[in-house]
């Protein structure tokens, strides 16, 4: 027996074919936002691998640092340091600001860090680690920065020394690392007008610019313009020890709380992308619906279009299931070719797309189980026309 | 009874319909073809030929009557038969009033495909195939896409696919119909020639005044009746 | 007996296939976790470590003054302004001498009259000796009378009680002129104080320098201490450098240093370490080196930032690597071998780094072995890895 369904798309191959991109299409922008939710929630993982901390350390009855905003003082880190089961306690701030280059600006998370210690970036794309105390930068490749590039954060010019790849914020933004200080001047410094007038106001304060005590004007407006908060301490945990454990002995301080990576990983996912993953939930069973219809759609059409041949074959002698099955082969087929083309497409534009997308193979696999399923139930439509072919009608008058 | 004597029709009649709106489309029609006949079936329309051959065809159930095809009786007040399409398949021809040939499909596998369905290997069948389409003369087109040929190609293919299972009975509706009368004469001929080597009964419905005279016997249909008659029996070469 | 009568058409359709599929598959393997990790490598070689430290400063002058009166007053006026140079010496500012002028003369009469006081109490004195005198010799003429017998003991008594007194006047009056010279002295030391404290409203600069600061104008009042100008001595300007405390091995004295202004960033200058501060600051966890200039350039201002960059001698013949080929496992510092199509952690101990990257690797590898440098992901042991010259998303 030969097969009704193969001769039949063989025939009509240029329509075939062409349903079949456009469908493709379709399954294509489906896998991609199935791989931007992916991408987010790799982010996040990512985010929380790539610090190389198993505890964040940020102020008291926040969800810190990448949820909520924290600040606490930069020599706590010292305490923690003297906790039990601490092998590296290091300060970070985060910063989303825009980072400019020439004419241009881009939207990213500036980390202060310090060498060889949690925070900094654990493998570079290209250039080197930074070297000096101040003025230098290692930049995410989706900066579009280069090495060598001159950089402006707030007041000062850095120079990129390096590159890295998969540094992203949780919300996707890339990452410019800087020394610790200088991201502390930059998140808590003000502007210049704001510093002239704070001087102004201090001035004027009687008790404060006192004449017979030179230098007091002076050391207060020193302590302003100085900084000494960070947004977190990241704390790697001796091997050995827990990491509840250590979280534990550093939540009975009372202005501090710590998170180990499950609960960051929960509060990322969870709460962060909670909102995300409703929304790209709702797009995904919307695709899933106009793939639906438009699978029934051009199956029904290319049955009714074969009506008089069904009939044909009915008298002749074939069986209605047979029928039916060249109609679900077809359609099959059709999810078939939309399926390696939605593969193929989002494989091809992932790269385009401005944050991170990652197509899953157990996505793919189970994008193709829902694709076949849902072709063999468009694909009943059409069946349930072609069984209610009266085989008479072939005989005409 | 004889295995394969053709078609015998009593008393059949078929009604559509009930009480004041119903329409008796054949009343009482009696009629019989014997193994390598060809006989005409005449008529005006609406007569009631179409659905003569629908029964006889197996794809509407008569209201009363008994049909006998190649010796098996298929229906005697009730259908007698329990698969339907088995029958069609293997036990009747059809040739449409247009070839109605499956359009994906090569006029090889036009004419394997009854074969293939009875279950025949693919091998088997297209060789089959392939011995009609000789018969036909149109084997040099086997392997043609039903759209590259023509009309009379491909009435040609669709009578081979009507004679390629050996059925017992033919039944034609309105064959020549589209031809003109040389070609409508050359597929009278080879129905005949096909009839009387493969003793098969056909029935050829038709109001085609070309090929009237080329029956030696006619059924006259109206108003749901048959009259048997004698026809003119031209000779064709 | 296959008759290939469709076969053209099956032929292209079954080749769209193929292709797909190897597009398909190309697509799996490409993108996704199936992937093998892009990766640069780098054979560690021997060569020359140029370490240098780096710090911020901010110029400063290392001789500063500030210029006030002792004593609260008015200004009379003000002979410079901000940046004039002036000399030692110079008159800078006047303060307003107020009283000072009659406080001399007052104090000047006073020790006028201190002086008449001692001359009184000298004629007391003399006057005391005389009576005393004439006392004492009543008293020995009555003692001589009394012994005859031609006075009464009551007599004597009373001439030898009179004699005591007149010594006893001569004591006070000794002591009240030591008292009077006493007075004379401090009258005397007021007197040359007022003197000096009218000196003290000249407000003279005391070396040559640049007046950077002008506080108050004539007429203001200013409390003692309050500077009226402050100025500094701009052959002392310095940087004052901040260096890292965790990146300051081998700060010591007389280190060459480049200075790179800010406001003149293209041409650094030379200078060298000239004191290291012996308290560092704990809060910032930053050592504080002063670098002078070797030659003060034109036109720079105090309190203006520069970078510093301190050269040391370095490393020659080193095992060098990458310091992007380092990474951290927990708190041990190593680097991924790539030997016999393995990869392995190795763990390293590092030494002098330069600023250009180059890290000198003291133990754990050798000339030759081959690591990895940049990654396109976090490596593990069972990494699958495939070397390329540079990873895709950097190229310009």
């Amino acid at each position: 027996m030969i097969s009704l369904a193969g001769r039949d798309i063989l025939h009509s191959w240029g329509k075939f074919v062409l349903t079949g991109l456009g469908l493709g299409l379709l399954i294509g922008v489906t896998f991609s936002m199935a791989g931007v939710y992916r991408g987010m929630v790799d982010d996040a993982e990512v985010l929380l691998s790539n610090s190389g901390a198993d505890l964040w350390v940020v102020q008291q009855d926040t969800l810190g640092p990448y949820a909520e905003s924290s600040s606490i003082p930069d020599d706590v880190y010292r305490d923690i340091l003297g906790l039990p089961g601490v092998a590296q306690a290091a300060n970070v701030t985060y910063l989303n600001m825009q980072v400019r280059k020439g004419d241009t600006d881009v939207r990213a998370t500036v980390v202060g860090f310090e060498p060889g210690k949690p925070g900094e970036p654990r493998y570079l794309a290209a250039g080197r680690r930074i070297t000096r105390s101040h003025y230098e930068a290692m930049a995410d490749v989706m900066t579009r920065f280069h090495v060598g590039d001159r950089i402006r954060i707030r007041r000062h010019e850095y120079t990129v020394v390096g590159l890295t790849r998969r540094m992203v914020s949780s919300g996707g933004d890339p990452m410019v690392f800087i020394p610790l200080k200088d991201a502390q001047e930059a998140q808590f410094l003000k502007d210049n007008d704001a510093i002239v007038n704070g001087r102004t106001r201090i001035a004027a304060n009687a008790a404060l610019n006192r004449p017979g005590v030179p230098g007091m004007l002076d050391a207060i407006n020193a302590l302003q313009a100085s900084n000494h908060n960070v947004n977190a301490v990241l704390v790697r945990v001796a091997d050995g020890h827990s990491p509840e454990a250590v979280a534990r002995d550093i939540r009975r301080w009372k202005h501090l709380q710590a998170f180990t990576r499950e609960q960051m990983d929960e509060i990322l996912i969870a709460k962060m992308i909670g909102a995300h993953s409703e929304q790209i939930g709702i797009f995904l069973v919307i695709l899933a619906i106009v793939s639906a219809a438009m699978v029934a759609f051009i199956i029904y059409t290319m049955t009714l279009g074969k009506i008089r041949e069904i009939a044909v074959l009915k008298l002749i002698g074939t069986r209605s299931r047979t029928i039916a099955g060249m109609i679900l082969q077809q359609a099959l087929g059709l999810g078939l070719i939309g399926f390696v083309v939605g593969k193929i497409a989002a494989s091809l534009w992932a790269p385009f797309f401005p944050k991170y997308v990652l197509l899953e193979t157990g996505d793919a696999v189970r994008g193709f189980a829902i694709v076949m399923t849902i072709c063999a139930i468009a694909s009943t439509l059409a069946i349930r026309a072609a069984l209610k072919v009266d085989p008479a009608t072939a005989i005409g008058g | 009874m004889d295995k394969n004597v053709g078609i015998q029709i009593e008393g059949l009649s078929k009604r559509y319909g009930e009480g004041e709106a119903a329409v008796d489309a054949l009343r009482d029609v009696n009629m019989s073809v014997a193994p390598g006949e060809v006989v005409g079936l005449v008529g005006p329309s609406g007569a009631g030929k179409s659905t003569l051959l629908k029964c006889l065809g197996a794809v509407i159930e008569p209201t009363r009557g008994r049909m006998t095809l190649g010796g098996e009786v298929i229906y005697d007040n009730g259908w007698k038969i329990a698969d339907l399409r088995v029958l069609r398949r293997d036990r009747i021809g059809f040739i449409f009033q247009a070839p109605y040939l499956i359009p994906f499909l090569d006029a090889t596998d036009n004419v394997a495909l009854l074969p293939m369905l009875a279950g025949r290997p693919n091998g088997e069948a297209r060789a089959r195939a392939l011995e009609l389409l000789q018969a036909l003369d149109v084997a040099h087109r086997a392997a043609a896409d039903t759209s590259e040929l023509s009309g009379g190609e491909q009435q040609r293919v669709s009578i081979a696919r009507a004679l390629v299972n050996r059925p017992p009975v033919i039944l034609a509706d309105e064959p020549t119909a589209p031809l003109d009368s040389d070609r409508a004469l050359a597929v009278m001929r080879i129905l005949n020639q096909m009839a009387s080597q493969y003793q098969t009964a056909i029935i050829v419905v038709t109001h085609d005044e070309k090929i009237i005279p080329t029956f030696r016997r006619i059924y006259n249909i109206r108003d749901g009746r048959t009259f048997e008659e004698a026809g003119e029996g031209r000779a064709l070469e | 007996m296959n008759i290939p009568k469709t076969l053209p058409r099956q032929v292209w359709f079954g080749l769209i296939a193929i292709a797909l599929l190897l597009a398909f598959a190309w697509g799996i393997i490409r993108s996704g976790p199936l992937a093998p990790i892009q990766v640069t490598v780098t054979k560690v070689a021997k060569g020359d470590v140029a370490s240098t430290l780096f710090g911020i400063g901010t110029v400063e002058a290392r001789r500063a003054y500030l210029i006030g009166p002792t004593v609260a007053g008015r200004v009379r006026s003000v002979l410079v302004d901000v940046g004039d140079s002036v000399k030692a010496g110079q008159l800078l500012a006047e303060m307003d001498p107020v009283d000072l002028d009659a406080r001399v003369t007052s104090a000047d009469a006073a020790t006028a009259r201190a002086g008449s006081a001692v001359t009184t109490a000298q004629a007391q004195l003399d006057d005391a000796k005389s009576r005393q005198a004439l006392a004492a010799s009543e008293a020995r003429r009555f003692v001589d009378l009394g012994r005859k017998g031609f006075v009464s003991q009551s007599v004597v008594d009373g001439k030898l009680q009179q004699q005591q007194s007149a010594d006893a006047q001569i004591s006070a009056a000794e002591s009240a002129l030591a008292s009077a010279r006493q007075d004379l002295a401090r009258q005397d030391a007021d007197r040359v104080g007022a003197k000096q404290q009218r000196r003290n409203i000249r407000l003279e600069a005391p070396t040559d320098g640049v007046v950077t600061s002008r506080d108050a104008e004539p007429g203001s009042t200013v409390v003692a201490g309050q500077a009226v100008l402050k100025f500094i001595d701009p052959a002392s300007l310095w940087v004052k450098t901040r260096l890292d405390q965790s990146r300051s091995a081998g700060l010591r004295l007389g280190l060459p240093a480049q200075i790179t202004l800010r406001s003149n960033a293209l041409k650094p200058f030379a200078g060298k370490v000239v004191r290291i501060e012996p308290i560092s600051d704990s809060v910032t966890e930053e050592r504080i080196a002063d670098v002078a200039f070797d030659r003060i350039p034109q036109g720079v201002s105090a309190n203006e930032m520069a970078d510093v960059t301190l050269l040391q001698s370095g490393v020659t013949g080193a095992l060098i690597v990458p310091n992007a080929s380092l990474r951290y496992r927990g708190a041990q510092v190593g680097v991924w071998l790539r030997a016999d199509g393995q990869l392995r952690f190795v763990p390293v101990k590092t030494g002098a780094e330069g600023m250009d990257g180059k890290m000198q690797i003291v133990e754990g590898l050798k000339v030759g072995d081959e690591l990895v440098v940049y990654s396109e992901r976090d490596l593990k042991d069972d990494s699958r890895i495939k070397v390329v010259d540079s990873l895709a998303e950097t190229a310009k």
